[in-house]
């Protein structure tokens, strides 16, 4: 049933995630050409260059725009769709409530990865002088992955590389994780009540918050041990990275653990707490 | 088995007690009317039977099991508000619901949506009222469930729809399975009910079969109704 679940979910945010999406990709792509074909003329013609202006600032509000609406799409599909009135029909499906909050948050997280991939190629396109010829020869010059991992081997820094990239992955996947259910957890505890659901999961949102700060600033005191740092040989680049790549690893542990407990916290705000008006 | 049992259950939000140790028994086959006032307990009742509501004491079972996934493969709910997205177009709804229920006969219901001209392709926002609440009950009552749970389904659309409603009601439930409406408007549900529960200020003050009810007082339903709710 998750996969139906989430069929559903593609289709209700994909009509708005999408033409947002392709907004801004088509921005990105007539603000690459349009600098590219007005940047000779931009001193002689004040009219381009306030349009050049323009397209600019257009692009850059669609980057933001995207990024919003990723995040109120990922807010409003679990307040509409589960808490207000459509959680009638939603919460009478023969699934499991894990189900329910999965599928929301597996499709949140999809639309999150995909908003960052789409600005990262967008951003690489407008860096791109756009032609058939440039495209060749950047294509041409890229190096192999051979060459790549000979310079890491030569510099003697593959196997930090490659956890690097690997902590950049799961950093990213559990901080978005933690960041979405942050969000459910705050509403399912809020809708509790009977009365100001709103302003409690905004209470619980800011409570949750504080006590994570707090987690966070004691862990790193006591449990990590700061002052490990006044220990540090800071002359040896290679204990430096250790200690980085160390600290990192606690970062990602640290948002698994408070995205366990927020999971925890939505699931049995919405099994044991259900308060349907 | 009762298809729907209430063993002293309660539900309280705050300081009103919505039900008071409730207590009563559906058997399969039999049309029930969860007949009271406004605010009497009538809704609490089929949300706690949905899982949308946890109660306060005492416990509800469809089939012998608490409400949870289970129980929803089982019973067709239909509730008193426009619950359906409004982006969703009736096709939509239709995929939605064949995914989700495997007792939903799609046939029955594109049949049903055509009898009363409910275009497929329009959006529940372009509805009126009494449309959206047509295309809500046909759905509903496409599945063939074990138990309906029918929250004031007459309540908003004109008397020839009534009509139609109520005989969709009879003519595509399952003989072997329960049907409760809940409603205020007696008159009109009178002829379908084979039992009536009349419940007020979260307590039942009678379970009994039309026909006991005609017998022993002489009166309607409806008569009845009035003369024990009184103001």
């Amino acid at each position: 049933m998750l996969g139906k679940l989430m069929k559903h979910e593609f289709r209700a945010t994909a009509r708005i995630m999408l033409p947002v999406m392709g907004a801004m990709a088509a921005l990105a792509l007539l603000a690459n050409l349009s600098i590219r074909g007005l940047a000779g003329n931009l001193s002689d013609v004040p009219m381009l260059k306030i349009l050049f202006t323009l397209i600019i600032i257009f692009f850059g509000a669609a980057v933001v725009a995207t990024v919003v609406m990723s995040l109120v799409i990922m807010v409003s599909r679990f307040y509409r769709n589960l808490l207000k009135d459509e959680g009638y029909l939603m919460f009478t499906l023969p699934v499991s409530v894990h189900e329910l909050i999965w599928s929301k948050l597996i499709v949140s997280l999809v639309w999150f990865l995909a908003t960052g991939l789409l600005i990262f190629l967008v951003m690489a396109l407008m860096a791109l002088n756009l032609s058939h010829t440039n495209l060749e020869m950047i294509l041409k010059q890229l190096p192999s992955w051979s060459e790549i991992i000979g310079w890491l081997d030569q510099a003697g820094v593959r196997g930090q590389v490659i956890t690097f990239l690997v902590q950049i992955v799961l950093g990213t996947l559990t901080g978005i994780i933690a960041a979405c259910l942050h969000f459910y957890a705050a509403m399912a505890l809020g809708h509790m009540f009977s009365k100001d659901k709103v302003l409690l999961s905004i209470v619980f949102f800011v409570g949750i918050s504080f006590a994570f700060n707090l987690m966070e600033m004691g862990y790193g005191v006591v449990g990590f041990g700061l002052s490990d740092l006044e220990n540090l040989d800071m002359s040896s680049g290679r204990e430096g990275l250790a200690f980085v790549s160390n600290v990192i690893w606690h970062g990602i542990g640290l948002s698994a653990v408070q995205a366990a407990v927020l999971y925890l916290a939505a699931f049995l705000g919405l099994k044991k707490g259900l308060n349907l008006e | 088995m009762a298809i729907l049992e209430c063993r002293d259950l309660s539900k309280r939000f705050g300081s009103v007690q919505a039900l008071d140790t409730v207590s009563l028994k559906i058997e399969p086959g039999r049309v029930v009317g969860l007949l009271g006032p406004n605010g009497s307990g009538k809704t609490t009742l089929l949300k706690l039977a949905n899982g949308l509501l946890t109660p306060t004491g005492g416990e509800i079972l469809i089939g012998g099991e608490a409400p949870g996934s289970a129980t929803h493969a089982a019973v067709s709910y239909l509730p008193d508000k426009p619950y359906l997205a409004e982006w969703m177009k009736v096709r939509q709804l239709l995929d939605f619901f064949s995914d989700f229920y495997a007792d939903f006969d799609r046939d029955k219901a594109t049949e049903m949506l055509l009898r009363l001209n409910i275009d497929e392709n329009m959006r529940i926002k372009e509805m009126s009222k009494g449309t959206r609440e047509k295309a809500q009950l046909i759905l509903v009552m496409s599945r063939r469930a074990m138990l309906y749970l029918l929250d004031e389904p007459i309540g908003g659309v004109d008397p020839a729809t009534r009509d139609y409603i109520l005989d969709t009601i009879i003519r595509n439930y399952n003989p072997e399975a329960a049907v409760v409406i809940s409603t205020h408007l007696i008159a009109d549900v009178e002829q379908v009910l084979d039992d009536v529960i009349f419940i007020n200020q979260g307590k039942i003050v009678l379970q009994s079969s039309v026909d006991a009810i005609r017998e022993e007082h002489g009166m309607s339903v409806d008569q009845y109704f009035r003369e024990v709710f009184r103001c």
